[in-house]
């Protein structure tokens, strides 16, 4: 059916169609991840922030989003220096999901 | 002097011992082969040109004498655990020793027999006879009390290990327990043996009396040969067990210390080095309690004695686990007789995993922060990130600089980068080293002559890693204690003001800075210690070392660590890292203050 | 013997059980820790959301304590269970054989320097909600500067936050934050005002309308995002750090004041109550209500009942209604009815 306009494809988010795969897998070993408010201290205190926009609060939202390419990006800037675990109201180990996003990140099926 | 088996100098019972000398010898010299062959070229090289090098060759010696067989680091820690593995190793090498002697002083053309030493008394007869021979039986006799002594005492321990100290021990395993009971057997029945033979070899205070007795009570000595059946079989169980059980320290660490010595550092975590790391791990237990976060039962099994033990089962699942829940405090290597690296260990354990987003720094440009730093700054700051979370350190840093007059810059006034340190706390180096170059590139470019940090963590990476030529590298608690001592910083001390010094992890056992921070509060303040201090302080429980371990779980050690800080129930708890005063801040009941903080009160 | 019935706190929740419990013909005697009665609320100066006056509050509740016996800065020194009821000796010597007792010790504000990354304690212009209110009711404080350009709030310090060691929401710092702007804005017309939170919870009667007064008519700014770091400018100024979520990009603003709204935590003594009378804390380190929906007034023990914040954060309303519960069901207890 042909409405005479379209929804862009890389603008709307579709939750039916999104492949969680990865945060699943990474809320499996942390559980913890799951409980961010998205209050955004990791990202104002982050120390590669400034030169990258590096933020946890978003490499989370965008796992959830199916916004692969966003996590990737911005995790290759991140310096794991510990800040963000540091400020976190919620306690998330937030560099053990850094590292963990950042090994099964290619192959989400891959080894523990 | 008597050969009772002239012709042959042979007797089948000898079999049981000699077949476990062969194996045990030949599995460690295999052992050690493919263990050099593990070494990269540059530290095989480095390890055989110290072999020959007078000075290191000398402190090998010296060093296997002091540890392996006297045990001089047990005997500070605990003097009678001390006694009881000095007098077993130390006496069992004297007899050894003995033994080769009287060989080579009565039948010089037997000593090719493996087995003649160690059974010289089965085989000559009246050795006493002589006055060296009597002293030897003397010395032979004594040495064997002595060891004696020392295996009641492990069998007492066995049974009651609090007795000496250990809250915590390791649990033995099978073949562990079959070593055990072969050693503890194996002098009792050389007792009995030789002084079964007495009458016809001689013997001493020991042997000559027991033998009386036999006599009297069996009244004929056809027992002498079961028992030396019983001795040489007990020796061989004990060798041929010794590689798989945790005895194999023994020989590993005789290699272990002329490696050491040779300054070579663990790389891969299962091969070289490391191999003669967990095979020189005695499984003793000492770390467990040593452990920070044995404070909570369900960390009782992640300390450097279960990971050595994991390696050396091959469980890849525990190795990972316990390698990514250390806090790397370094406290087990502290403690540790063998010196095994607990921290170095699992580094090199978490450097060999695989990531598949490897983060990269190419975009970062230094030229800001060169810009941002002024010319002819003499002292640079570097407050570190963490420190920017504790903006009290940072505001007191800068007003003692002011307070003493020196000209200085802050290289991250708004933030900068990262040290590498806790990059390299998760095994990533090429990351970390891309970070030391980025900041190398801002330090030396800004001329300074001094480079000042508030953070430990930075602190051991700058000084481990970094190459800055000639810009000195220091904490602020050497340079303000040097401030102090050349009189441009006036501290005016409050003598009722007791403050107890909590040794950061990276500083103190990190970089063995224990003393200046502790000069620099006692300007301040009386300065008392925590029940355990210095190299053997606790870890605050905030580390970066350790990956898994949450929020939550960290809470019972930093109890436990404020707890040892208040034994002398100081006024207020001093510490020289920004992490450890965020982490005790939220548990302690008196105030948590950096000592920078401190000095400035009171200057 | 009278027979007296504890109430233990002179705070608005304290205040209004014995003021009840004498209306009904009992014998309150209300022990207060410090010299004055009215907790928390004295210290304020005007209250959500009718912007009526808090002194005028203790006022009316003082009026009506004026045949209690009143205990001003006494302590319980030691408390006895009896066959019926509880001996207590306060440390000013005083003997009272209780009936029952009312537990209205109310909550602790969290100490902002514990959060050391905000600088309270260490910078020139950060202070907290309850300096504001201080410096509203005419105490001098330094730290507010004569003509503040812009002026920060941060929500949620110390509420809602596992390493402050509270992890629920205070209720009413929202509210408090919005009213304190606009009287910020209304104090200096000219000055940006900036709110940073996590979540704006104005659940009460009229919350709503003072949130959006404080967007239309004062223009005051509300960032979504928490503030992570404050820096400490050359001139003075307090530098904030944090990430505006929405736009999902960072923000720096310098301000000449940022006013943190500590939050409502629980006291440190709570424990010492709870093993006097052998009952359970509850996990967040309040009070343990028998029930939280039908019986937040009573607790465990016979004899032993609630009133305001010491079971949890509450606003003034609340309190003062659950202050008249406790009175009520007091009185229920004491003739037997229930």
């Amino acid at each position: 059916m042909d409405f005479g306009f379209s929804l862009s494809p890389s603008s709307a988010v579709n939750l039916d169609k999104v492949d969680l795969s990865l945060y699943d897998r990474l809320a499996a070993i942390d559980p913890g991840i799951r409980t961010c408010i998205g209050c955004g201290s990791c990202s104002a205190t982050c120390t590669a922030s400034a030169y990258s926009g590096m933020s946890v609060r978003k490499v989370l939202l965008a796992m959830q989003r199916g916004r692969m390419q966003e996590v990737e990006k911005m995790l290759s800037n991140c310096m794991l220096c510990g800040k963000c675990t540091m400020v976190c109201p919620r306690g998330i180990n937030t560099r053990r999901l850094i590292l963990n996003a950042c090994r099964l990140y290619a192959n989400v099926e891959g080894e523990a | 002097m008597i050969d009772r088996f002239a012709n042959s100098g042979f007797h089948p019972f000898v079999l049981p011992f000699l077949v476990g000398m062969i194996f045990v010898l030949t599995y460690c010299f295999f052992g050690m082969v493919r263990i050099i062959w593990e070494l990269p070229g540059k530290d095989r090289r480095r390890f055989f040109l110290s072999l020959v090098t007078p000075r290191t060759a000398w402190k090998n010696v010296k060093d296997i004498f002091l540890n392996c067989l006297i045990h001089v680091k047990l005997w500070k820690r605990n003097p009678v655990l001390g006694y009881m593995h000095s007098s077993i190793a130390f006496g069992w090498f004297m007899i050894i020793l003995l033994g080769h002697i009287e060989v080579m002083l009565f039948l010089p053309e037997r000593i090719r027999f493996f087995y003649y030493p160690i059974f010289f008394n089965f085989f000559v007869a009246e050795g006493e006879s002589t006055i060296q021979g009597s002293v030897l039986m003397f010395l032979m006799d004594f040495f064997l009390l002595i060891i004696l002594s020392g295996i009641a005492m492990a069998i007492v321990k066995r049974f009651a290990s609090l007795w000496f100290g250990m809250r915590r021990t390791t649990r033995l395993s099978f073949l562990d327990s079959v070593g055990l009971y072969s050693l503890w057997a194996i002098f009792p029945l050389r007792l009995l043996s030789e002084s079964f033979t007495a009458h016809i070899s001689g013997g001493s205070f020991l042997t000559v009396p027991m033998n009386r007795m036999f006599v009297w009570f069996f009244g004929n000595d056809m027992n002498y040969l079961p028992t030396w059946w019983a001795y040489s079989i007990a020796l061989g169980i004990f060798m041929i067990v010794l590689p798989f059980t945790r005895y194999m320290h023994i020989p590993a660490e005789m290699l272990l210390i002329p490696l050491r010595n040779a300054g070579i550092r663990i790389i891969h975590p299962r091969k070289g080095f490391a191999r003669v790391q967990v095979r020189s791990c005695p499984g003793c237990g000492v770390c467990i309690d040593a452990c920070p976060m044995s404070v909570k039962k369900e960390n009782l099994k992640d300390c450097t004695v279960y990971l050595n033990r994991q390696i050396r089962r091959g469980n890849e699942k525990r190795i990972a686990e316990i390698s990514d829940k250390c806090l790397l405090c370094g406290k087990c290597t502290e403690v540790c007789q063998v010196g095994v690296p607990g921290p170095e260990m699992r580094l090199a354990q978490r450097s060999l995993r695989k990531y598949s987003i490897n983060p990269h720094y190419s975009n970062i440009q230094v030229d800001p922060f060169i810009d941002a730093i002024p010319t002819g700054t003499r002292v640079l700051y570097f407050a570190g990130c963490m420190t920017h979370l504790t903006p009290g350190i940072k505001k007191s840093v800068l007003s003692l600089l002011d307070k003493a007059g020196a000209s200085y810059s802050v290289m991250d006034p708004d933030g900068g980068l990262c040290c590498g340190r806790p990059m390299m706390m998760a095994g990533r180096d090429e990351q970390a080293r891309e970070m030391i170059r980025l900041n190398t590139e801002i330090i030396r470019a800004s001329g300074c002559n001094v480079l000042l940090l508030s953070c430990p963590i930075c602190y051991r990476i700058f000084k481990e890693k970094y190459k800055l030529g000639n810009i000195r590298i220091v904490h602020h608690s050497v340079y303000f204690n040097e401030l102090i001592h050349a009189g441009r910083l006036k501290v005016n001390r409050e003598e009722a003001l007791k403050l107890v010094y909590h040794d950061p992890c990276e500083l103190g056992r990190g970089c063995g800075i224990y003393d200046e921070p502790r000069e620099a509060v006692s300007a301040a303040g009386t300065l008392v210690e925590a029940r355990q201090n210095h190299a053997e302080s606790i870890c605050c429980g905030g580390s970066l070392g350790s990956i898994t371990l949450s929020y939550e779980k960290r809470e019972g050690i930093t109890r436990n660590s404020v707890d040892n800080l208040m034994a002398g129930s100081p006024d207020a708890i001093v510490t020289a890292c920004p992490l450890c005063l965020s982490t005790f801040n939220k548990y302690a009941d008196v105030p948590v203050k950096d000592l920078a903080t401190v000095l400035d009160e009171k200057c | 013997m009278a027979e007296y019935i504890a109430v233990v706190g002179g705070g608005i929740a304290g205040m209004e059980t014995a003021v009840r419990l004498k209306a009904l013909g009992l014998e309150p005697v209300l022990i207060e820790r410090s010299e004055s009665l009215g907790g928390h609320v004295a210290s304020w100066h005007r209250l959500f959301p009718d912007m009526s006056h808090a002194d005028k509050l203790i006022k009316d509740l003082e009026k009506g304590l004026e045949d209690v016996d009143v205990q001003l800065g006494a302590e319980i020194s030691s408390l006895n269970p009896l066959r019926k009821g509880y001996s207590l000796v306060l440390t000013n010597g005083k003997v009272y054989p209780c009936r029952a007792i009312v537990l209205a010790t109310g909550f602790s504000l969290f100490p902002a320097e514990r959060k050391e990354e905000y600088g309270y304690g260490i910078y020139d212009h950060v202070i907290t909600n309850r300096d504001l209110e201080g410096w509203f009711n005419g105490k001098a404080d330094s730290r507010v500067p004569e003509s503040p350009r812009a002026i920060g709030f941060v929500h949620c310090v110390g509420s809602r936050d596992i390493k402050a060691g509270n992890s629920q929401c205070s209720k009413v710092c929202c509210i408090t934050a919005i009213k304190q702007a606009i009287e910020m804005k209304e104090k200096f017309p000219e000055a940006e005002v900036y709110c940073f939170y996590m979540d704006l919870r104005l659940f009460g009667k009229k919350y709503e309308d003072f949130y959006i007064k404080a967007q239309r008519d004062y223009n005051i700014h509300f960032i979504r995002g928490r503030v992570s770091e404050v820096a400490e400018t050359i001139d003075g100024q307090v530098q904030v750090k944090a990430e505006d979520t929405l736009s999902g990009k960072p923000v720096r603003v310098r301000l000449d004041l940022l006013v943190l709204m500590a939050g409502i935590v629980c006291n440190a003594d709570n424990q010492t109550f709870t093993q006097a009378v052998q009952m359970p804390l509850d996990d967040d380190g309040f009070f343990r209500s028998r029930d939280n929906v039908g019986a937040i007034t009573e607790s465990d023990r016979p004899g032993v009942f609630f009133a305001g914040a010491c079971t949890g954060a509450k606003t003034i309303p609340e309190t003062l209604a659950e202050a008249r519960s406790a009175a009520l069901n007091v009185y229920l207890y004491v003739k037997g009815l229930k």
